[in-house]
């Protein structure tokens, strides 16, 4: 993984005693809540609802084994012993002391990490696939280009006050696993180039990204992308915060007008000064190489005998392991979504060892993943009992991944500000419910998302099945979406039927979960296919109590 | 009736205003007057190294905060409601939750 220059080093050492400064002000008195609010922010850190939370910057979801150890260490020394990992591949710590943010800042910076960009309106942390680098499917490996953008858009001067915040997204594989559509900037790394895709998002209004280019070179790709910002925070609406994302500038003009323009400033721009260079992309990409690959005698006699032995470890390797590129290791998913409790969440206790396992079985190297797993992106196929039985000390082999109760949540109520319901609470109840793995193998990949308000940061727009907590009168509320997708298919849910308290939600959820398991065709037809082939009004009455 | 409510600038914990002082327990809270109630917020609005965002919340004739702000205020009285964390400042507290 990339590690830090002199630059990286002094940009962050510099910005921290900055913050520190500013710190003491505000305790002081020198600087007033609302000099300082943007100045926090600037730095990851928000007054919720009963304490100030530390936004990480995870760049591209891409974690150390160290970097690991480092969180259970904050959270266990100035937070409440857990860390809750987000839907942008970041950590957020729930229980900050002001006082405390310059030492952990620090802290963060011995494992060349910090909070820089995870908020305010600039290009924050770039997401992509959980699985670059590793998956059998990928065409190429996208993290160099993510590592590219970081250091193009740290702290870039004409991009720090954008209308808006900005994200980017990369996959590069066939399947879509990055969420690209819905992002501002979504970029498909193919061998001809990327295909840059303009306009996504969800919140508000949401909006499928549209393809304004093919065939970027990757040494053209950070003029190019430096065009389309320009044009953005040129036109963006800077007069409405409900309208300023570039989505509704894109919507506004019409993707083909927008992506004329960016053309003709991709063509005024001096491209030669900001493009990398060669060698300068050489020496990135060559932060990335494959580990040092095991050759461990793989006896698959000996992993399907542990299978038979222990059903529970069978499920977990058929349901959280992917495929590899090479045929000896997976890709193993660590489920933060034991039944009951909420998702994303991690003691100090499981991540020190989940930086353990990393260490002993997958070459030091971990990433989250924007549904709010730990992945281990390489693992001998000869070490996954040993793997699953230290995971299962410590709750951790949930053998759920895309399965239905491997939900997406928002922090909500619970601690969100913006929020109007709670999220976490209701995900729960609904991992209770199909808590029977049995039911959960049967139903197969339904992904369910659940945001507690309409800025949707837990995606509940592509959600096979969404759910948005809305206010009604002070009663929480939350309305039904069917038939959302954020894969290569892309595509919005719509809201489906009346909207429902909560102690509804779980049993209507079940009733069209029935209804599915009534009308496929076979068990290779998932919940999406059904939707897609039969229409989302289909389900529209199982969501309600028959009468 | 109103209550006072803040953010502690050091931690960010929930306050509440209770006879002359800020405390983390909702349920001993002091019901205010109207016009008590926003002398009183004025002058902490002021007092920003000490607190952060003083609002007012108003209740109804049992103490508890009116409909529309029930559930969130709920949840700021008694921590959050799930997992390691369920209601972590009424456990504090050796209380049952308030605001019910």
């Amino acid at each position: 993984m990339y590690v830090y220059d002199q630059f990286d080093h002094a940009l962050v050492r510099e910005r921290n005693a900055e913050f520190s400064d500013q710190v003491a002000r505000r305790l002081s008195g020198e600087l007033s809540e609302d000099q300082f609010k943007p100045l926090r922010l600037m730095n990851g850190l928000y007054l919720q609802l009963h304490a100030y939370m530390l936004r990480i910057a995870i760049p591209y979801g891409v974690l150390s084994s160290v970097q690991m150890r480092k969180f259970a260490h904050i959270a266990r020394t100035y937070d409440r012993d857990f860390g809750h990992f987000t839907t942008r591949q970041n950590l957020q710590f729930n229980w900050i002391k002001l006082a405390d943010t310059p030492k952990i800042l620090e802290e963060l910076a011995e494992v060349e990490m910090h909070a820089m960009q995870t908020s305010g309106n600039c290009i924050r942390n770039t997401t992509t696939d959980q699985f670059s680098g590793a998956a059998k499917d990928e065409l190429d490996d996208p993290r160099p280009w993510a590592e590219l953008i970081r250091q193009w858009s740290t702290i870039h001067p004409e991009f720090t006050f954008l209308p808006r915040k900005f994200k980017i997204a990369i996959t590069g594989a066939t399947k879509d696993r990055a969420a690209i559509r819905v992002h501002d900037i979504g970029l498909h790394l193919t061998p001809k180039g990327f295909e840059v895709y303009v306009g996504g998002g969800m919140g508000r209004t949401p909006h499928l990204g549209h393809l304004i280019k093919s065939g970027v070179p990757g040494e053209k790709l950070l003029s190019y992308l430096e065009a389309c910002l320009r044009v953005y925070n040129r036109y963006g609406r800077r007069d409405n915060i409900y309208k300023a994302r570039i989505k509704i500038l894109v919507s506004a003009l019409g993707p083909d007008e927008y992506a004329r323009q960016v053309e003709e400033e991709w063509n005024t721009l001096d491209q030669a000064a900001i493009d990398a260079p060669y060698y300068e992309i050489d020496r990135i990409r060559s932060f990335f190489p494959d580990p040092a690959f095991a050759d461990k005698a793989f006896d698959q006699a000996a992993l399907d005998r542990a299978k038979a032995a222990d059903p529970a470890f069978a499920r977990w390797v058929r349901n959280n392991t992917h495929a590899h590129k090479r045929d000896d290791h997976v890709s193993v998913t660590i489920s933060t979504k034991p039944v009951g409790l909420p998702p994303g969440d991690a003691s100090s206790a499981q991540m020190d060892v989940m930086a353990d396992v990393a260490d002993s079985f997958a070459y030091g190297e971990l990433r989250v993943a924007h549904d709010q797993n730990i992945i281990l992106p390489h693992v001998a196929k000869a070490d996954l009992y040993a793997l699953y039985q230290q995971l299962d000390r410590v709750n951790l082999s949930t053998a759920n991944a895309k399965k239905i109760s491997d939900i997406i949540a928002c922090p909500g109520l619970d601690y969100c500000t913006l929020a109007n319901a709670r999220s976490i609470p209701l995900s729960q109840e609904i991992s209770k419910r199909f808590a029977d793995a049995d039911l959960t193998d049967e139903i197969g990949e339904l992904e369910i998302k659940i945001s507690g308000c309409i800025n949707a940061c837990g995606h509940h727009h592509v959600g096979h099945i969404g759910i948005l907590g809305v206010d009604k009168q002070g009663i929480e509320f939350y309305q039904i979406l069917l038939g959302g997708r954020a894969d290569e298919k892309a595509a919005l849910g719509v809201i489906t039927g009346k909207g429902l308290p909560a102690e509804a939600v779980p049993a209507a959820i079940e009733r069209v979960v029935r209804l599915y398991l009534q009308l496929r065709t076979s068990p290779a037809e998932r919940f999406i296919d059904v939707v897609e082939r039969l229409g989302r009004e289909t389900f529209a009455e199982a969501l309600h109590e028959p009468a | 009736m109103k209550l006072l409510t803040a953010n502690r600038l050091t931690d960010g914990l929930v306050l509440w205003y209770a006879d002359g002082q800020w405390v983390e327990d909702a349920a001993i809270a002091t019901h205010l007057e109207d016009a008590a109630g926003e002398a009183l917020k004025a002058e902490w609005v002021a007092r920003e190294t000490e607190v952060v965002a003083p609002y007012l919340i108003p209740v109804t004739d049992d103490g508890t905060p009116v409909q529309r702000e029930l559930v969130r205020e709920f949840v700021r009285a008694n921590g959050p409601t799930i997992g390691q964390t369920t209601f972590d400042t009424a456990k504090q507290f050796n209380r049952d939750e308030v605001f019910q």
